[in-house]
């Protein structure tokens, strides 16, 4: 049974006269649990298929199923909650709230869903990641690692059944690296999320269940790893 | 910079003004009040520090609009007169832009200052106002009518009319006053402003109310014929 | 070396922002020109009024001839063809009908054929003066006719002549100066003068020489030369502008508040070019850290974007100047019944030029600090995802000395007055410092607040976004809407006062000097009994045994306790009065006599219940307690005391004269004023119709102009609002895509920065409704000397209208940003 599942997925941008495609006809499927790694180099549009599997863009044509949901059907309005409730985000650059302090944007999911224990979900979450005592501090006062954690937090608090990363570690040196990827593979088997990332760094890929392979828009490769 | 006196004032100035005098109609020009530095008019002393009391009864010529008021005629009346051994006070019951008619009207709350001797001066905005000089004749005459009947002895000072006015009403106007002071026997100063009226250097820029100057010179023909009315007087109270 | 495609490649490319940017140029340089023009041309028209005022550039005054010297000073200038000389003399005279059964005092003009210089005479008749007035004839009021039963081309004996009338007179020029007469007018030829033989030894007569001079002489030099011959203390030389009017007082509060308006419309597009072109630059912050990153130089950065402000602000000052010439068109289309009749809308090539400078130096000065800020910004923010935040730099202060020193020179240029400029500049830098401490701690509290619902609590904490400018945005549109009110609410104080004081129904005709026992008698003959006010001339004495210090009270500005007082009797309040300290007049628990005094007799000395008051009344001491303190609701034109008796007390019998207004339909005033002078010949009667209507025209007039301007300030104030809403636009993008991607529906993210606008647009517009009313106090109590009305509907209409307008144009920026798909502005942030 498939969690997370794209049906021959095409993205084109039309610039000028020109119509440039970003992805053409993917599909494949994402079993409840799995760690899956999109790779590919700059521009071989691994970053646009996470937007479409995510619901933040739509596609030119194909559709993205969740569940028993065809995402793509779905209003802007009715995908909003349903980002909220399902799914979760970490980026490259954090995106963290700047006017919010590291625990209110953990909760912020929470709060959005109308969940009455945000602040006790969010505080535990904190504590597991070691930032309690940071919590009230805001995004400009934390550093990369410390902003990357709290965007990890804010990821998990509704428990989503996917999780998607993009280049989550792109932004941070090595070492704080190991320490995020570690802690984002370890939640992620606590909370028991599928995950979807896209990264080209080839020692997260080997850490994954599966890695797909995209070159120009298309997949052109997949491998599985033994666990 | 700004004055209290702006236009939207005009009810208070109307008011007001009128009474300050017929002809502060300028408004805003802060003349300097007539009052001494020290104070105010002096509440009536015990009458037996004086021989006796003179009130200056009378307008603006009398409270010496725009001068203070030690420099008016009355005070310096009555620091001439007991500089020759007077003892009287004079009290300035003068009322700028006062007529006749108010003149008359306030004649009774003039006796509870239990005057002696009255030197009435009134009149002159009856003149300004173009008010019937029978009127003023009337007035004039009710006025000197009480005083008498309260024994009080009278003053009278003459006027006599701007000259722009008209000679019909200046030639009836300037004939009230010596017709009444034969008609009721009292000491006359024939005109007031003797030696003052029309002269520039003894005027107020007006061209109407004396300056401090031109009260001096007033005192010295006023004095004599109230020197007249206290010998007078004397000789009727020692009759008594 | 310009690279001019990449200047053109800015231009062509920074969209929105340049076109705010042009807009607030466009607006400034408009209102800037708008301003000047409107100001020179109204400052032109109001100063055509004020020699018509005086009918005359120079006035000569003495009640005497006047001197030979002064008259061959004149005569020397009228010779070098320097000026031109009319004499008027201006007396009382008692007229008679023909067979002199009729006298009539009235007030006499004796005019040469030029009068009046300025300004126009108009006649019943409809004909010109000029054409009407000549020898052996007498232009009179309607009031001489109906008193002494005449009409026209009946025969008028004054002084020694014998005139026949000719016409009626409606309106004269010069009449608002003085106000007061006790007599119909009646105007005459000056060749009658000596026919009429009452200028002689003895008379009292105001003599004039009016002299009007060719435009371009020095009025001053010329008046001060004249000066020098007068002879002091008697004669008076005067000009239109310094002569001792309270209409000129008028005149020059009036300009003093269009020159106030016209610098504080400046100050706002100022700041509004600066708000625009902040959010301008900031979106080119990658770029320019792109350029820098490649070799860019500071210089090389500043000086393209210098350029491309100078480019922009050149098509806002073209487009500006276009608009001022349209609007000058267009104005008396819009306008045609709002602006005074004869203001001529004549935009000088002067004000242009003026215009173009100073809105050249604006743009300059405001636009220097965000472009400064350029330099600091760093080649590496090219990695950085997050702006650089912004640091104050010694040239930062130096800009902002510059911009001050410059604002402190325009307004001393402006109210050409050191004293009162600099309590202006002192105003505006305590409103500033004040605005910024009120702002920093209205936001220390709300950062505090413990707040349950979600959206609100996101919206103020969206007021603390790192690199935020709501503090700078707050303060400057609180300052901004501070003076938007102020002018607001001092206008609207100014018409009150001015304009809404005469009310159809004023009394327009006085009686004075009315005795005790004519009161039912004079009722019977006026036709009605209107409300008899019973003046009692007194002095005050002293105050709890302490001496009015009479020196001390003579100095004052204002009113003083030592001049004379008019005392009244009564029981009850008038209706434009209200008890402000006591329930009623008078107490039952004091003993002895009682006295209600006026608040402004309170205002000049403290007094409170019970303290007694000595009074002088005509030689009598009378002592009283103060029982009650009144206030007026409305200044009007009805009378009213300061000192106020029971009307049961010793005072009835107190030395007094009846004083009563009343309104008379205009056609009857003479009639009135017939029957009750022929039986009470010792009544005067003041009819102060044609004053009245003269005045409230004028007042009207400016009051129309005041408003017009006002509009400018409040399209400044409105452009302030756009650009500061525009300058934190990309933060507020940034949140809705963070909102968006968690999860938020469209409907959340509106709530929020509705609630978001909400709080800035309520802070800014409250702290401004404080400050802005303690503003108008003073400036309506210090400065115009006029009482103060709160007027709080308008003002929560003001505030009202704020909020709306920041949420209106806060959303308008943002509405575009919750239609799209989140990928869009991730796209847009993480390329550029």
């Amino acid at each position: 049974m498939h969690v997370l599942e794209a049906r021959h997925l095409t993205k084109t941008y039309r610039i000028g006269e020109r119509e440039i495609s970003i992805l053409e006809d993917i599909s494949f499927g994402v079993p409840a649990g799995e760690f899956l790694v999109v790779e590919g180099a700059s521009g071989s549009g691994k970053t646009t298929l996470l937007t479409l599997l995510s619901g933040l863009d739509r596609p030119t044509a194909g559709s993205v199923w969740i569940g028993e949901t065809d995402i793509t059907d779905l209003k802007e309005d009715e995908l909003a909650p349903f980002r909220n409730e399902t799914l979760g985000f970490v980026f490259q650059s954090f995106h963290l709230v700047p006017s919010l302090n590291a625990l209110e944007n953990v909760m912020l999911p929470a709060e959005l869903r109308g969940d009455p224990r945000a602040p006790e979900k969010a505080e535990a979450l904190m504590k597991r990641v070691g930032l309690a005592d940071r919590r009230f501090n805001f995004p400009h006062q934390l550093s990369g690692g410390e902003k990357q954690r709290v965007a990890l937090c804010r990821a998990l608090v509704n428990e989503p059944e996917i999780l998607f990363a993009d280049e989550p570690t792109g932004n941070l040196d090595s070492e704080n690296s190991d320490a995020i990827l570690d802690l984002l593979l370890a939640l992620r088997k606590e909370h028991g999320a599928t995950l979807v990332m896209v990264t080209h760094s080839p020692d997260i890929a080997a850490a994954a269940d599966r890695t797909v392979t995209l070159r120009d828009g298309r997949i052109v490769g997949e491998r599985r790893h033994a666990a | 910079m700004i004055q209290r006196c702006n236009l939207h004032r005009i009810s208070a100035l109307i008011t007001a003004a009128l009474w300050v005098g017929g002809f502060l109609l300028t408004g805003c020009d802060r003349k300097p009040e007539a009052l001494a530095p020290n104070g105010t008019p002096p509440p009536p002393v015990e009458k037996t520090e004086y021989e006796g009391t003179i009130v200056a009864m009378g307008d603006s010529l009398t409270e010496g609009y725009g001068l203070p008021q030690d420099r008016a005629y009355p005070a310096l009346l009555e620091e001439k007169l007991q500089a020759e051994g007077f003892s009287f006070q004079v009290i300035n019951a003068g009322i700028s832009g006062e007529t006749s008619s108010g003149t008359r009207s306030r004649t009774e709350w003039m006796l509870t200052l239990e005057p002696d001797i009255v030197i009435l001066e009134t009149g002159a905005n009856d003149g300004l106002r173009g008010v019937d000089p029978e009127v003023t004749r009337e007035n004039i005459a009710e006025i000197i009518r009480i005083l008498q009947k309260n024994d009080v002895a009278v003053v009278l000072a003459g006027m006599r009319m701007v000259r722009n006015l008209g000679r019909e009403y200046t030639d009836a106007f300037a004939a009230v006053y010596p017709a009444l002071a034969e008609q009721f026997e009292v000491v006359f100063i024939p005109f007031f402003l003797e030696g003052v009226a029309g002269d520039p250097t003894l005027n107020q820029e007006d061209g109407i109310h004396p300056n401090a100057e031109g009260y001096r010179v007033l005192v010295n023909h006023i004095h004599p014929r109230v020197v007249k009315a206290i010998r007078a007087w004397r000789a009727r109270s020692s009759e008594d | 070396m310009l690279h001019k495609r990449f200047i053109l490649r800015q231009l062509t490319r920074s969209g929105n922002q340049a076109a705010v940017f042009v807009l607030c140029v466009t607006l400034s340089i408009l209102t800037i020109v708008a301003v000047n023009g409107f100001s020179e041309s109204i400052n032109r028209s109001l100063l055509r009024d004020a020699r018509a005022l005086h009918s005359g550039d120079i006035i000569l005054h003495a009640h005497y001839p006047f001197s030979p010297a002064l008259l061959d000073a004149v005569a020397d200038l009228e010779a070098e063809g320097d000026a031109r000389s009319l004499r008027i003399y201006d007396f009382y005279s008692v007229v008679r009908s023909p067979e002199g059964e009729k006298t009539l005092l009235v007030d006499l003009k004796v005019v040469g054929p030029e009068y009046p210089f300025y300004g126009r005479v108009e006649l019943a008749s409809g004909r010109t003066f000029r054409s009407v007035l000549a020898p052996g004839t007498a232009i009179v009021e309607q009031a001489l006719l109906d008193r002494l039963g005449l009409a026209l081309g009946d025969r008028l004996h004054v002084g020694e002549a014998v005139l026949t009338v000719t016409d009626v007179v409606t309106r004269e020029p010069d009449r608002p100066v003085n106000f007061l007469s006790f007599g119909p007018r009646v105007i005459i030829d000056i060749a009658d003068l000596e026919k009429l033989d009452l200028l002689q030894r003895g008379s009292r007569v105001g003599y004039y020489l009016m002299l009007k001079l060719p435009e371009r002489t020095n009025l001053e030099r010329t008046a001060e030369k004249l000066r020098s011959a007068a002879v002091a203390g008697q004669e008076r030389v005067e000009t239109y502008r310094t002569a001792r009017s309270r209409i000129k007082r008028f005149f020059d509060n009036f300009l003093f508040f269009l020159a106030l308006i016209a610098i504080f419309t400046l100050l706002l597009s100022g700041i509004g070019i600066r708000s625009a072109l902040t959010a301008l630059l900031k979106e080119k912050e990658r770029t320019i850290a792109v350029i820098k990153a490649v070799g860019g130089t500071g210089p090389f950065v500043v000086g393209h974007y210098l350029a491309v402000v100078a480019v922009l602000g050149l098509i806002g000052t073209a487009l500006g100047l276009i608009l001022g010439f349209g609007l000058q068109y267009s104005l008396p289309l819009f306008f045609g019944n709002l602006l005074p009749e004869n203001l001529h809308l004549v935009i000088s090539w002067r004000a242009v030029l003026e215009g173009l400078v100073l809105g050249i130096l604006v743009v300059a000065l405001f636009a220097f600090i965000p472009l400064h800020h350029l330099r600091e910004i760093k080649p590496s923010a090219v990695f950085r995802k997050e702006s650089a935040e912004n640091r104050r730099s010694a040239p930062f202060y130096l800009a902002a000395l510059i911009i001050f020193l410059f604002f402190v020179g325009m307004v001393l240029w402006q109210l050409k007055d050191m004293k009162i400029g600099s309590y202006f500049v002192l105003g505006i830098v305590g409103l500033i410092v004040l605005t910024g401490l009120a702002t920093q701690g209205i936001l220390f509290g709300v950062r505090r607040l413990p707040i349950r619902s979600l959206a609100l609590r996101q919206a103020l904490r969206g007021l603390f976004r790192p690199g935020n400018a709501t503090r700078a945005v707050i303060i400057t549109l609180s300052a901004a809407l501070a003076v938007v009110f102020s002018i607001y609410l001092v206008e609207e104080n100014l018409d009150a006062a001015f304009v809404r004081s005469y009310p159809a129904d004023a009394p327009n005709l006085f009686f004075i000097d009315i005795q005790p026992d004519q009161v039912d008698a004079f009722s019977d003959t006026l036709g009605m009994t209107p409300r008899y006010y019973p003046v009692i001339r007194s002095r005050l004495v002293s105050v709890n045994g302490e001496r009015i210090d009479r020196e001390q009270e003579r100095k004052r500005r204002g009113d003083n306790l030592a001049r004379p007082f008019n005392l009244t009797y009564r029981d009850y309040l008038l209706e434009d009065e209200a008890m402000r300290v006591g329930d009623s007049l008078f107490r039952e628990d004091l003993e002895g006599l009682q006295v209600s005094v006026l608040d402004t007799v309170v205002e000049m000395k403290p007094m409170a219940i019970g303290d007694r008051i000595r009074f002088n009344i005509q030689g009598v001491p009378v002592e009283a307690a103060v029982s009650s303190i009144r206030t007026r609701t409305k200044e009007s034109i009805k009378p009213f005391f300061y000192f106020v008796f029971p009307e049961d007390s010793m005072l009835r019998k107190a030395p007094q004269s009846i004083f009563t207004a009343v309104r008379v339909d205009r056609d009857e005033i003479g009639a009135v004023q017939n029957r009750i002078i022929t039986r009470f010949p010792n009544v005067t009667a003041v009819d102060v119709t044609q004053t009245i209507a003269a005045f409230a025209d004028i007042v009207h007039r400016f009051s129309l102009v005041i408003r017009f301007f006002t509009i400018f300030s409040i399209i400044a104030g409105v452009l302030i609002i756009i650009s500061s809403v525009l300058a934190t636009r990309f933060a507020r993008i940034q949140e809705a895509v963070y909102f968006k991607i968690l999860g938020a529906k469209g409907r959340f993210v509106l709530t929020v920065f509705a609630l978001e606008n909400l709080a800035i647009g309520l802070i800014s517009a409250l702290l401004a409704l404080v400050i802005s009313q303690a503003g108008s106090w003073i400036i309506s109590a210090r400065v115009f000397d006029i009482a103060y009305r709160p007027n709080p509907a308008a003002s929560l209409l003001m505030v009202l209208a704020t909020v709306l307008l920041v949420i209106g144009v806060g959303l308008s920026a943002s509405v575009s940003i919750l239609k799209q798909r989140p990928v869009i502005f991730l796209r847009e942030q993480t390329e550029e």
